[in-house]
């Protein structure tokens, strides 16, 4: 597979050197981050955690290159983002990276298939049925192809996101607290399924959360405060994670 | 509560500007036509109080069957005049002329422009003369003519040039010995004139002995109303005798009551963009109310009474009423000369002195602006009331629809009709114009309500069908084109309606083209089904008020190759028992079938209408029905000299659109007593073995050296000069028209901004996961089209059906040929799709330059 490649190899697939964000000017300026430095590996499941307001939303916009570092350089595979002009940023996003949101964002006027399909139909490429057959069959839902999103739960609308997230095989998927809107019984399913993409096809997740109990599905955890790493080692239990997180407070 | 909406005004800045032009569009356009035209009017009056200054009274001929037209010979004779100047307290009395001629230089170019008129008029006495030399002295000899300055200046003549005067006489040269200009200073805006010798000019317009009115003076010590009155005892009543003031009064109000044509012409075109307009304010406010449910729903928690809520919406369409309005009225200060300037470019160059700004207009706008808008937001500001407050707490409340309604299955189809009703008596009583767009306007609004009702209904399929056929054209693009489709679909009720605002233009378009191409049809068939001569001699400033001489028909059967040639004229008079006058074909009853065939529903050519005398008449079919006309039956005919004469039914003619009009006389008949001067055509046949490319040229020259006002037709360049007539008409309804089709585009611009503004979360989505900024304007692009092309589709559809209903109903059995312009028709689908396009440029501006992580972030 072509995945075994790049998992053998430890070295990292997205990484980050001395990021900084500050938002606003002057007295009123605000840092999101400061000189913030790390690195992905590839068919590794990071867990990012901390506080409202750590930085940690800002830095996987930074990764994802939906925004730009103040200073720094975010590196994905052999590209350099701060290099790329909008149009090439667009054309990355949609090829190597796959993103999970909070409250699904799927389309209502597209069906699931359609929905998943959309990053390629972006791209104006020909799905890969045998890949698409498997994702859907392993997201589980493939009786459901045919429903829009107001027909479908909240947990089968997060199951076709994570299936349109992995459909163009990305370097690497951003999840962005893709637990946030669910029940835990359509969480566990959404984080097994992530889980399931690092194991089984050797994907790369970077998930941002609040949750402790989803940073115990991760292979990592990194913990964010005031802009700094402040903690990252291999994951823990969620109980531990709880606790880590209430001694930065 | 009015902070509050002021607030919200300011923060909707674009929405607020687009909504307003909306609006603003058409209160120009009124504001405009209400500027032009009083502006015109005062222009006249300027002009005709300046003519009549040196009079104490005016003689002029009696109207008996309404206006004077230039056909007829004036009834003021030298007796006349010899009379008047015998009467006492007459200090002087002078003949005048005043009649439309034509200018030309000696290279047979017309002096004045397009369509305006040039005049003929004669030199009178200094008391009476208002015109006064700039150049040079006014003519003294009969080869000596005066020009107006504007018409010296345009066409650069010069004092010692030379320019030919015709009338109604074999033109002549004459030596320009002055230029001359209105004492007064009044422009004519295109009109000239051309100031000759009395009796030259009596000459040139066919009325030797005659006048075509006779200034008075009075002596000192009599009042003008006393020597009114001494006149009058001693005149006949086919003259009227005015003061100079009345006469300059009569004059005014004639020319208004004629204006009032043009008045009611660009006015309709102003009320059909004030209804596309509020289509667009209802849609507009009907689509932000949704999305301001919760806002709405806070202001509810916290205690806002429904009818505050209600006072804030309506607050906002009075400030958009008042803003709009105010805009438009501007606008349309602006707009009264480019509607001159427009006049202009179709060949009507009307004097327009200064800018005339009154009250009324100033009123009327604004009144009807601010009405306008806060009824076509009525609806919303009840909807607004029906927000639960719990909306506020809940995502996702939807309004709770009113049930009065939506209950009544016949109660809006029963009211729509009412007021259709009330529209059509409001209308044909020429109620004010407030009061008509107002009743337009609630008809409008229920319709909308209507339309987006049943949008909502599941059984709702018209559009998702349509979009869906139209999706087609977009949807081989990609992605792009089916989201685009999908997202017409979406809210079926808001492309409906914003579709509709489009619909009416088109409809309007569509419904002109088609029976503009019918009647072009029809001419055309008619002629050559009816004519069977070779030539037909015509005015070349070609119009219905403008004859040639009667000479003319003499002449040209001269011409070697020239069998026969027949004059055909047209005159007007009133059967005794009729209310209107009726229109009379004056024909030569010998040689008329010769070139003409008739359709004869009783009687023949043959021995019908060659033994037409001065005693009988032949009626055409549907005037004989609707008036009860039998062969044998003698009618009583007043004719515009006053007269009366019997005339016995001999035929009966089945014409329809061709030349033969309610009744047709001899022409004999028509010059004694119909006061006929001059013909409308004269039909040429050509001798056998003559061919067109001999005779014509040689017609030509003759009427190049005698009659330079006229020139000669073969049956297909008439025909093809006919529809450039109807073309050029055509092309000033469309260029009004494409006023609503622009207040539309704002429609569109404005639904696409407020539905980008809701699916912002979406689109951050999209830019997300890689879809280029170029993919996200191509998917607003492809929106609009579509939705621009449903409009343009149902607006072909209503428009082709009105057409044909006008054809196969009104207009059934009289020959009209329906005939469908199908290249114009797909022209104007290509129009609306390039409008959508136009219409999509700042919304998928906007929507490309969305932050991708602020639009992640909205709500």
């Amino acid at each position: 597979m072509e995945y075994a490649s790049s998992a053998n190899t430890a070295q990292a697939i997205v990484e980050a050197e001395s990021l900084s964000r500050r938002y606003g000017e002057g007295e009123a300026a605000v840092d999101a981050l400061s000189d913030v430095t790390v690195g992905f590996p590839a068919s590794r499941f990071a867990a990012i955690m901390g506080p409202s307001g750590s930085g940690k939303s800002t830095l996987m916009h930074i990764l994802a290159g939906l925004d730009r570092p103040s200073s720094g350089t975010v590196r994905l595979g052999d590209v350099e983002l701060g290099g790329l002009d909008d149009k090439r940023l667009t054309d990355l996003r949609r090829d190597r990276i796959g993103f999970i949101f909070q409250t699904f964002n799927l389309l209502p006027v597209l069906n699931a298939e359609e929905n998943i399909l959309l990053p390629l139909s972006i791209a104006g490429r020909k799905p890969d049925r045998e890949w698409f057959e498997r994702l859907i069959e392993t997201v589980g839902i493939t009786d459901r192809l045919s429903h829009r999103p107001a027909e479908l739960s909240g947990g089968q609308q997060q199951r076709v996101a994570v299936a349109r997230a992995l459909v163009s095989r990305p370097d690497v998927v951003f999840a962005d607290e893709p637990t946030g809107n669910l029940d835990s019984k359509a969480s566990n399913d959404v984080l097994e399924l992530l889980r399931g993409a690092v194991d089984d096809f050797n994907q790369t997740v970077v998930m941002v959360t609040h949750d402790a109990h989803a940073a115990s599905f991760a292979d990592r955890l990194l913990v964010l405060a005031d802009g700094r790493i402040t903690h990252d080692s291999p994951s823990v239990s969620s109980d531990e994670a709880l606790d880590l997180m209430k001694s930065i407070g | 509560m009015a902070r509050l909406v002021l607030r919200g005004f300011l923060q909707r800045k674009l929405r607020v500007a687009l909504t307003a032009i909306a609006i603003a569009l058409g209160v120009a356009l009124m504001a405009g036509t209400y500027i032009l035209t009083d502006t015109i009017n005062q222009s006249f009056a300027g002009i005709f109080k300046t003519a009549a200054k040196g009079d104490s009274v005016v003689v002029s001929p009696s109207e008996a069957l309404g206006s004077r037209t230039q056909t007829e010979t004036s009834p003021i004779t030298e007796q006349m005049l010899a009379r008047v100047r015998s009467t006492p307290g007459v200090a002087q009395a002078a003949g005048g002329i005043f009649t439309e001629g034509t200018f030309l230089d000696t290279k047979r170019k017309r002096l004045t422009s397009g369509h305006s008129p040039g005049f003929i008029s004669a030199v009178v006495p200094p008391r009476f003369e208002s015109f006064k030399p700039v150049k040079g002295h006014l003519p003294s000899q009969a080869n000596e003519v005066a020009i107006d300055e504007a018409t010296a200046e345009r066409k650069d003549v010069k004092i010692g040039q030379q320019i030919i005067v015709a009338g109604r006489a074999a033109a002549r040269q004459y030596t320009v010995v002055g230029v001359i200009k209105f004492a007064s200073g009044e422009s004519f805006g295109g009109a000239g004139v051309a100031l000759l010798t009395l009796s030259e000019a009596q000459r040139v317009v066919g009325e030797p002995g005659r006048f075509d009115q006779i200034d008075v003076a009075a002596a000192p010590g009599v009042s003008d109303e006393q020597l009114r009155a001494h006149i009058r005892a001693v005149l006949p009543r086919t003259v009227d005798v005015r003061t100079g003031t009345q006469q300059a009064e009569k004059n005014t109000s004639n020319l208004e009551e004629n204006l009032s044509f043009l008045r009611t012409f660009l006015l309709v075109f102003a009320y059909i963009a004030l209804v596309v307009g509020a289509f667009i304010i209802f849609n507009t406010f009907s689509i932000t109310i949704a999305q301001r449910t919760r806002e709405f729903a806070l202001l509810r928690m916290l205690g806002a009474s429904r009818r505050q809520i209600m006072q804030t919406v309506i607050g906002e369409g009075l400030l958009l009423g008042v803003l709009g309005a105010v805009l438009g009225l501007f606008a349309g200060i602006g707009l009264a000369p480019a509607l001159d300037q427009l006049f202009k470019l179709f060949g009507a160059d009307i004097p327009d002195n200064g800018t005339v700004l009154e009250t009324r207009t100033i009123v009327v706008s604004l009144a009807i602006g601010i009405v306008v808008t806060v009824l076509a937001g009525l609806p919303s500001a009840l909807r607004a009331t029906r927000v639960p407050p719990i909306a506020a707490m809940r995502e996702g409340v939807e309004i709770p629809p009113r049930q009065a309604l939506t209950r009544g299955r016949y109660a809006v189809p029963i009211l729509m009709a009412l007021i259709a009703i009330r529209l059509i008596v409001a209308i044909a009583n020429h109620e004010g114009t407030g009061t008509i767009v107002i009743i337009a306007a609630i008809g409008v609004l229920i319709a909308a309500v209507r339309l987006r009702q049943r949008a909502r209904g599941r059984n709702y399929r018209v559009v998702p069908f349509l979009a869906r056929v139209i999706g087609v054209l977009v949807t081989w693009r990609g992605i792009t084109g089916v989201l685009a489709r999908e997202n017409t679909i979406r809210q079926p009720g808001r492309t409906m309606v914003t579709a509709a605002a489009l619909t009416i233009g088109i409809a309007l378009v569509a419904f002109i083209s088609v029976f503009a191409a019918g009647v072009k049809s029809t001419i055309n068939q008619t002629v050559s089904r009816s004519f069977a001569g070779n030539l037909i001699v015509e005015n070349s400033q070609n119009s219905e008020e403008h004859g040639i001489p009667t000479g003319v028909a003499q002449a040209v059967a001269k011409v070697p190759g020239v069998a026969r040639v027949t004059p055909f004229a047209f005159a007007i008079g009133r059967v005794k028992g009729t209310s209107s006058n009726a229109v009379l074909t004056a024909v030569e009853p010998s040689t008329f079938a010769s070139v003409y065939r008739i359709e004869w529903a009783s009687g023949s050519s043959e021995t019908t209408l060659s033994s037409l005398n001065d005693g009988t008449v032949v009626v055409k079919k549907a005037f004989a029905k609707s008036n009860h006309i039998a062969v044998g039956q003698t009618i009583s005919v007043l004719t515009p000299t006053t007269k009366t004469v019997s005339l016995r039914v001999v035929g009966i003619v089945k014409e329809s659109f061709g030349l033969l009009q309610d009744l047709t006389i001899t022409r004999t008949l028509a010059d004694s007593s119909f006061g006929l001067r001059e013909d409308a055509l004269d039909f040429v046949s050509y001798a056998p073995g003559a061919s067109n490319a001999q005779v014509q040229p040689a017609v030509d020259r003759l009427l190049d050296a005698q009659f330079p006002q006229a020139r000669s037709r073969t049956s297909d360049q008439f025909r093809k000069e006919k529809s450039e007539q109807i073309n050029s008409v055509l092309a000033l309804i469309y260029v009004l028209l494409a006023l609503s089709v622009i207040v539309s585009l704002f429609g569109i611009v404005n639904t696409l901004i407020l539905s980008i503004y809701e699916r912002t979360r979406e689109l951050g989505m999209m830019r997300a996961i890689g879809t280029s900024r170029r993919q996200v304007r191509q998917m607003i692009r492809y929106e609009s089209v579509i939705t621009a092309l449903i409009g343009g589709v149902f607006g072909l559809v209503i428009g082709l059906v009105a057409a044909i209903i006008v054809a196969v109903w009104p207009l059934s059995g009289s020959g009209y040929l329906l005939t469908i312009p199908v290249g114009t028709l797909i022209v104007l689908l290509v129009i609306a799709a390039i409008a959508g396009l136009l219409a999509a440029q700042l919304p998928a501006r906007r929507a490309a330059k969305l932050n991708v992580l602020d639009a992640l972030a909205a709500d």
